[in-house]
This record gives structure tokens, C-alpha cells and sequence, in this order.
């Protein structure tokens, strides 16, 4: 194939032809909306509805006197299928601003939002803490907390000793605010009861956690549920799992005998869906004269909420990004007054990267050494910490291609130097990234008629990374069919399992399968394993109108068992270490920065970021998810942060013109490549992750290249005009 | 036509929300007539009641542009203009933008060809703007585009694909003049 694919979903979804979850009107529906506490921390003593249900359309309002009709789902990083443990509306207790108190159900969206800003709540009101440094936060030990294996605490050699007798030493401490992900399509679902079935159409990227979930707080069978999931305006890790509202919607529909959508606000979506939480980290790097490092000590505090632990894992890539043969990483979780925070793109790496790469630029200044050349020095082929080779690793070769292609042997050293004829301050950063391999356990389900259509069933979901367009670029190669002959369908529970699609696995799981599918196939048809197939003569030649064929595939080294958790409902992640290799995709970014003269406005005004992913499964996606994962950068280094006062709790700029996201006038020329090395061992297929670290290392290349330009180093984000002033 | 719409329960609804606006518009060239609440947003008709769900709800309150529709070939966002207001007026969506054999308009195909976006959840109302954008003369270089598309987010960060699809799709009609 000479052509790279365009992306197979393109036509649809500029016609507006795609069916998102909300854009569901059936006969009948009813629309809901939220009534959310008004107070951080308490007991909602009395709730008066008299003047919701007074509102003319207005068919049902649930409260928490409704509460006995649902069940927790149980926390998703503690075997359960919700985002967080606290179902809201299950009893009296406010544990966040802005959790959900009442449910208001009418004929018309407008109707339940006037009578969900009618329910009258009254309160107790108690102390809350809502920042790491608040009086009242509990710091908890993690490995004390989080039963042994699952997010450990890395400690190799003596990292101690070898900091304090390294002859250069570097001590900074940085801090990453909450983040908020703001896919663009809203949280919703539309919930449809056929007798006992129910069905669920939202988007989300675990449709296992819906279906389980709510089989799970409705106590019906599991096989009464269908979740359809077809297309994510976005995840982001915000639809990782079974969110608050769904179940509210179900209850409502059942009770109501009608359908009913509930789409969640934007103000509300900062508050009823995990989030980055804050975290704060202290790195210590100690060197040799020349660069070498010894040693290097990566701590971080990170926020959770009072009802769960979600589990950091900052220093599980920090450790890997060079061959340092001294590490200890240690990470406490800070309980505060919120939701759940969780996972959300690049969710630990980011940070992390931001914090250690920027610390290894000081580095590079203390030592005297160009930062490309520093990183080149200190590159490896061994995981420091299982002692295992990686999978593949050509982080150097990123390195190295970047550098040449950004034209970084005309940079000077000295920050301030590169100032233009108008007082701008120009500044160029590096920075390098990593990013777990992981694979899960997936189905896939093939199916050829004689009419030439080739039909994917498989574990998947489509939140705009392309996964639909690998697939069919897959069966495309293999077969040597036309792309449009190739028809997928990607999260329907009533297809296959349907496990969670984070983590960057999505093609690196689903391709194998859809991978070892064809192959079942072409043994099914009696076809060579390679070569260009004519489905209808193969069919024809065997007597059949049709043929459908499915695979399991599993990670490296996962046991068998890790399909029927799939099955189960259950998550079964393996990786990035395996039983013979550690497995990581790697990234290297190259920044320009402007600092205006006046005013200190930073802006990127340009930047090249080169990928190791492992072989580019569909070039045309791949480069677009790349670029987006620059912008989430820009957006993270220089933009975005979500407020929060310590009186109120809650978040503060909880909408999109107060959390500001990266606009297009904010983005620079963004120039991508690809080592498209395939990786030997991860999968049969040579691919790597790519949608998440292609975000991790752009905020500490923006960092460094701020500091480039105006000489002051930047250890909080957002960096604001006000901090280089 | 009128552009006040018709109160069809009398003048004892004007105190409350109760009360029922009849209105006519022209959407995507079809005539359409409805009685209103009239509290329901353009965006909330299309959608839940016109089955036109190619236009999206990503703030409910005119941040991100997702909504983005002409009303008398402007562009406004359908979720911050109240039904009633198109009252008279020609509304286009997402959904009538092709030619009538159903081929895409030049900028719908310009975003395939450049991959101009990820999820598609922005995109009918990137389209919608471009357009406008195009339009208003304000698409003739990729500086002048990203200011005037600066309204219309992409979190998946696809503004590259959408600028040089813009910028065809512009130059192509200059070219045509």
C-alpha cells in the first residue's frame, strides 16, 4: 500500500453524520439535570423539591431519600467500575462541592434545568481542605496504603549515598496544579429500558465498567445491559470509567417508563468527573563533573479524595527515562475534600516529565553540557530497574533527528542570548519523554461475505485517536481489499468484552487481535498467510455465502485467566514490565519560544517533536495525535490549571472560558516524525503507544526554553505572564 | 416573514415561562413551524426536536463554538440564540451544507484531505465558522484563520488540519473568481 488511509470515519463526521451518545432522540425521552451541593464538606440536613416539582413538565425529581435503589459500583483502582466509590444521591453526605443532590426528570431540557436551580437544599456545613498544603489533609505513605505490587515505590542501589557523595548536585522542587481534560462532547447518557434490558448509549471509553457497573448498582444481571460507545467526542481518561451520572438516568428511565437523557453541564463536569489532581515533587539528581548521573531522588505528594486512593505512579517512568544506576522514588498520596481524581493524558508522565526533565536541564547548566548531548550521555539500553532490555528503545535516535531537523547546533548556550533586533526574548528547550507499554486481553470477531465486505468486531474504543482507521489499515494490508469494503464496530457490549481503552494500548491490543482474526481466517478459507485474497472466490471455492472467525489475544506473558477477567468485567493490564523485556515508547521534543519585551507574553512559537511508538500503525492519525499531544502541552505548561479557594472547595474556573484551553491562534508550526522502527517484542504487528507521550516532555521543553530566553527557571505550571515579569 | 413570533396562549403567559411562541423559519431550505417555549435555545430545537443533532452542545454557553450555525448566512452559536429569535429567519446547519446530491461542500472535503480533526465533535461547527470565515474575507492567510477560528475549540488539537483545509478551500474560490 503506498497511500497512507485517510482517516475512515473523516466523511461522517464532517457531514455530521456520527452519533454521538446525546444525539439519541427517542420517541418519549425525557431530559434530567443535576441540583449539586452548594457547600464543600457537610450533610445536606433537609432538601425541599416543592418548587422543582412545581415546574410545569417536571415528571420525577430523585433526591437522596431515593438513595435505597442504588448501590456503589465500587472504585475502579480498587476492582470496582466507578470512577470514584461515592455514588451521589445514595445518602446525606456532601463530600465535595458541586457532588449531585438531586435529579430533576421533564418533558423538555429546559423545564429540568429551571426546576434542578429550584431544589432548596439545607446544610451542614463541615472544615474542608482542598490544596496539599491545607490544615486538615491526611498524608498517607502509598506503599503502606496500596497492597504490595500494585504501584510500588522504585528503589535501586543506594540513591542516598550515591546523591550525597555526587560531585554536582541538583535539589528543586516543582508544582503541577489540578488539570482538568474537557473532552469537547459533554458528559450524557441515554438510558432506554426494553422490559427488563436496559440500554445505554454515552460515550465512554470503558463500556465494560458501564455495563458491569451499572448490572452492579441497579442489582440486575448483567446480560439485561447493552452499552453502545461507537464514538467519544474525546476521552482524555475522562471517560475511563463508570461515571456518576448514567446510573441516575437509568433509575429515572425505569421509574419513569420512558427513555431519559441526562447531559451533564460543563460547570458540572469539572466536578462530577475524575480530574489530574495536584501533585508536588522534589527531584534530586547527583552527577559527576561530566554529566554522568549517579543518582537521582524522585518524591512526589499527590492529591486523592477522602473516599479513595488513586494510586500514583510518577516514578515508574522517571526511573526508566535514563540508565541511572542509583534511584529511589517515593510517593504519598494527600487526601483532600474532592471527587476522585484520576487518570488523564499523560496522567503521572506529564508531571513527572515536567519535573525531572527540568531538573535535568539545570543539570546540563550546572555541568557546563549542551542538554541534547547530556541526555545522548546518559542514555541506555537496560531497564535500571528489572535489569531487563527494553523492548526497543531509540530515544537517542529521537534525540538526534530532532536536534537536526530544529536546527539546535545554532543554539547558544548562555539564557538571554538569542534576543532579537526588538527586545523579544527567544528560547530553545529540549526535553525527552516516555510512556508505559501495556496490552490488554481483547476479542476479535471477523466476518466475510461474498459480497466482498469484511466486518471487525473488537474490544475498542474510538475517542478520535484513530483506532477505527488502524483496524481497517490492518485488514487492508493484510488482505489487499478496499478500505471501503472493511466495516468496524467498536464499543457495543453486545458485541465483544469491552475493556477500557487508556493507557495508550488501544492499537497495541486491538491489532494483534484483529491481526491473529486474519490469520484464523485465511486458515478457515484455506488461504497462504500472506498475500492478496479474493474473498468471493475463496468463499465460493468452499461453498459458503459467509464466514466468521474470532481470536482472544493476550500481553506477553499474560495467563489465560486474563480473558475471562475481560469477560468478567474486570480490568487485566499487563506491562511496561514483561517477562523478558520492559517495554516503553519514547519521545523527544524540540521548543522556540517568544517572551515579548513589554508584557513578558510567552508564546511557542515553534517546536519538533520526534516519536518512537514502534512501527506507525496509520501515519495520517498518528501525526495528528501527535500534534494534539503538543497542544495538550502548551496547554498544560501555559494554560491550564483549575482553581480552587480553600473557604468554598470546589473548582473555581469550572467553564471553558475561565479553564483556558489551547485556542487555535495558540498554536505554533508543530513539525512531527517517527523513528517507525518496529518494536520486536511487544506485539506481532512492531507497535508501540502513541497517543500519551506524545505529551509527555512538552511543558518541560517549554520550561527550559523560557528559561533559555529570560534566565529565570520555572518550577510551578501554569507559567503566566505575571511569573516572568 | 414576521420576526416577532406569534404568542399562542394569550397575554397571561407573559408573566411565566409557560407560555408558547409559534414561529416559522427556513431550516437547511426546508419551512419549518413550531410552537416554542420560550426559553429553548436555537441549538436545543435542532437537536431535540428537528432530529439536526450534527450540531453539538460542548458549553451550553457560547465558549466553544460547537454550536456554531448561519442564521441568514452570519455565523452564531445556536446554544446563546434563543429559537424564538430565528423567527423568519434561514437557518443552515452542518446537515445542509453538501450540494443537494448529497457531495460534500468543498471545505467538508478539505477536512478529510488534511485530517482536520480527531473525535468529530467540534467539527460541524469548525465547519460552520470556516465557512463564515471564508465568507467575512477573512480566510486569506493561516494568521488571519486562526484568529477568526480562534472561537471554535479543538481539544484534540487538530487546528493544523483545520487551518490548511480552510485556507484551500479559500484559495481554490479566490482562484475561481
Amino acid at each position: 500500500m503506498s497511500q497512507p488511509l485517510a482517516r475512515v470515519d473523516a466523511f461522517d463526521k464532517v457531514m455530521g453524520a456520527v452519533q454521538f451518545g446525546a444525539d439519541r432522540v427517542p420517541p418519549g425521552l425525557a431530559h434530567g439535570a443535576l441540583a449539586v451541593a452548594t457547600i464543600g464538606r457537610g450533610r445536606v440536613v433537609r432538601i425541599d423539591t416543592s418548587a422543582a416539582e412545581a415546574v410545569p413538565g417536571v415528571r420525577l425529581v430523585l433526591t437522596p431519600r431515593d438513595g435505597g435503589e442504588l448501590a456503589s459500583a465500587g472504585f475502579v483502582m480498587a476492582g470496582g467500575h466507578g470512577f470514584q466509590s461515592l455514588q451521589p444521591l445514595t445518602d446525606d453526605h456532601v463530600a465535595y462541592r458541586g457532588q449531585p443532590i438531586a435529579l430533576v426528570v421533564a418533558d423538555t431540557p429546559h423545564a429540568a434545568a429551571e426546576a434542578a436551580a429550584l431544589v432548596q437544599a439545607e446544610y451542614e456545613a463541615e472544615p474542608l481542605s482542598v490544596d496539599l498544603d491545607a490544615d486538615g489533609v491526611e498524608v498517607l505513605d502509598q506503599a503502606a496504603v496500596i497492597p504490595a505490587g500494585f504501584f510500588p515505590d522504585v528503589d535501586v542501589g543506594d540513591a542516598d549515598a550515591a546523591f550525597a557523595r555526587s560531585p554536582v548536585r541538583v535539589d528543586s522542587v516543582f508544582d503541577c496544579p489540578p488539570q482538568h481534560a474537557c473532552p469537547m462532547e459533554l458528559m450524557a447518557a441515554v438510558a432506554e429500558w426494553n422490559g427488563d434490558t436496559l440500554t445505554v448509549h454515552e460515550a465512554t471509553q470503558n463500556a465494560n465498567a458501564v455495563r458491569f457497573g451499572l448490572a452492579t448498582q441497579l442489582g440486575i444481571d448483567v446480560e439485561r445491559v447493552r452499552v453502545l460507545s461507537p464514538y467519544a467526542g474525546g476521552g482524555f481518561g475522562n471517560r475511563n470509567s463508570l461515571q456518576a451520572h448514567t446510573c441516575l438516568a437509568a433509575v429515572a428511565a425505569r421509574r419513569l417508563g420512558r427513555p431519559v437523557k441526562l447531559v451533564v453541564p460543563r460547570s458540572q463536569m469539572f466536578h462530577d468527573a475524575s480530574f489530574r489532581p495536584a501533585s508536588r515533587h522534589r527531584v534530586r539528581l547527583g552527577a559527576t563533573v561530566d554529566g554522568r548521573l549517579q543518582a537521582a531522588i524522585h518524591e512526589v505528594d499527590q492529591q486523592t479524595s477522602r473516599h479513595d486512593l488513586f494510586p500514583a505512579n510518577y516514578v515508574e517512568m522517571t526511573s526508566r527515562l535514563y540508565g541511572i544506576p542509583n534511584f529511589r522514588g517515593h510517593q504519598r498520596l494527600v487526601r483532600t475534600d474532592v471527587q476522585t481524581p484520576g487518570y488523564m493524558r499523560a496522567p503521572h508522565e506529564h508531571p513527572a516529565a515536567f519535573a525531572f526533565e527540568c531538573a535535568i536541564d539545570e543539570l546540563a547548566y550546572a555541568t557546563g553540557r549542551d542538554p541534547v548531548d547530556l541526555r545522548l550521555a546518559n542514555d541506555t539500553g537496560t531497564d535500571p530497574v528489572s535489569g531487563r532490555p527494553f523492548s526497543s528503545r531509540h530515544l537517542a535516535a529521537c534525540l538526534r533527528r530532532g536536534a537536526e531537523r530544529f536546527g539546535w547546533a545554532n543554539r547558544t548556550l548562555e539564557p538571554g542570548s538569542m534576543r532579537l533586533a526588538d527586545g523579544t526574548l527567544v528560547g530553545w528547550g529540549v526535553a525527552a519523554g516516555a510512556y508505559p507499554g501495556s496490552a490488554v486481553p481483547t476479542v476479535a470477531r471477523l466476518r466475510a461475505d461474498d459480497d466482498g465486505t469484511v466486518s471487525v468486531q473488537v474490544g475498542g474504543h474510538e475517542m478520535g485517536q484513530g483506532i477505527r482507521t488502524a483496524i481497517v489499515e490492518t485488514v487492508v494490508r493484510d488482505l489487499g481489499v478496499a478500505a471501503d469494503s472493511v466495516r468496524v464496530d467498536v464499543g457495543d457490549t453486545a458485541a465483544v468484552p469491552q475493556h477500557l481503552t487508556a493507557g495508550s494500548w488501544g492499537t497495541a491490543s486491538a491489532l494483534p487481535a484483529v491481526h491473529d482474526a486474519l490469520q484464523e481466517l485465511r486458515r478457515s478459507l484455506d488461504l497462504p498467510p500472506t498475500g492478496a485474497v479474493d474473498l468471493r472466490a475463496a468463499l465460493a471455492a468452499i461453498g459458503r455465502a459467509d464466514i466468521e472467525v474470532q481470536a482472544e489475544t493476550r500481553a506477553p506473558g499474560q495467563p489465560p485467566e486474563a480473558i475471562d477477567r475481560l469477560r468478567r468485567g474486570a480490568m487485566a493490564i499487563a506491562g511496561p514490565e514483561f517477562p523478558t523485556f520492559t517495554a516503553f515508547s519514547f519521545v523527544a521534543h524540540f521548543v522556540e519560544v517568544r517572551v515579548e519585551p513589554t508584557i513578558h507574553r510567552i508564546h511557542v512559537s515553534r517546536v519538533v517533536s520526534v516519536v518512537d511508538c514502534g512501527r506507525v500503525a496509520s501515519p495520517v492519525t498518528a501525526a495528528s495525535q501527535v500534534g494534539g499531544g503538543v497542544i495538550w502541552g502548551i496547554g498544560a505548561c501555559l494554560r491550564e490549571g483549575s482553581e480552587v479557594d480553600p473557604r468554598y472547595g470546589g473548582f473555581l474556573n469550572a467553564d471553558l472560558a475561565e479553564y483556558l484551553i489551547p485556542v487555535n491562534a495558540d498554536v505554533p508550526r508543530i513539525e512531527v516524525d517517527f523513528v517507525d522502527e518496529p518494536d520486536p517484542h511487544l506485539n506481532a504487528l512492531g507497535v508501540k503507544g502513541l497517543g500519551e507521550v506524545a505529551m509527555v516532555g512538552v511543558a518541560p521543553a517549554i520550561a527550559n526554553a523560557v528559561f533559555h530566553a529570560t534566565g529565570q527557571r520555572q518550577r510551578r505550571l501554569p507559567i503566566r505572564l505575571e511569573n516572568v515579569l | 416573514m414576521d420576526r416577532f413570533p406569534r404568542d399562542t396562549t394569550g397575554s397571561a403567559s407573559r408573566s411565566g415561562f409557560s407560555g408558547r411562541l409559534h414561529v416559522q423559519m427556513v431550516v437547511n431550505g426546508r419551512d419549518v413551524e413550531r410552537d416554542l417555549d420560550p426559553r429553548e435555545s436555537l441549538l436545543d430545537l435542532l437537536r431535540e426536536r428537528l432530529a439536526l443533532t450534527g450540531t453539538k452542545k460542548g458549553c451550553d454557553h457560547g465558549q466553544c463554538g460547537a454550536c456554531t450555525v448561519h442564521i441568514d448566512g452570519r455565523r452564531v452559536l445556536s446554544c446563546l440564540t434563543l429559537a424564538a429569535k430565528a423567527n423568519g429567519a434561514h437557518v443552515t446547519t452542518i446537515e445542509g451544507v453538501a450540494a443537494a446530491d448529497g457531495s460534500p461542500h468543498p471545505l467538508q472535503q478539505a477536512f478529510v484531505d488534511y485530517d482536520a480533526l480527531q473525535c468529530g465533535y467540534c467539527t460541524p461547527g469548525q465547519i460552520m465558522a470556516g465557512l463564515a470565515c471564508i465568507a467575512e474575507g477573512h480566510a486569506t492567510d493561516e494568521a488571519q484563520i486562526r484568529e477568526y477560528l480562534s472561537g471554535n475549540l479543538c481539544r484534540c488539537g487538530a487546528y493544523a488540519g483545520i487551518v490548511a483545509a480552510v485556507r484551500a478551500t479559500a484559495a481554490a474560490q479566490e482562484g475561481g473568481c
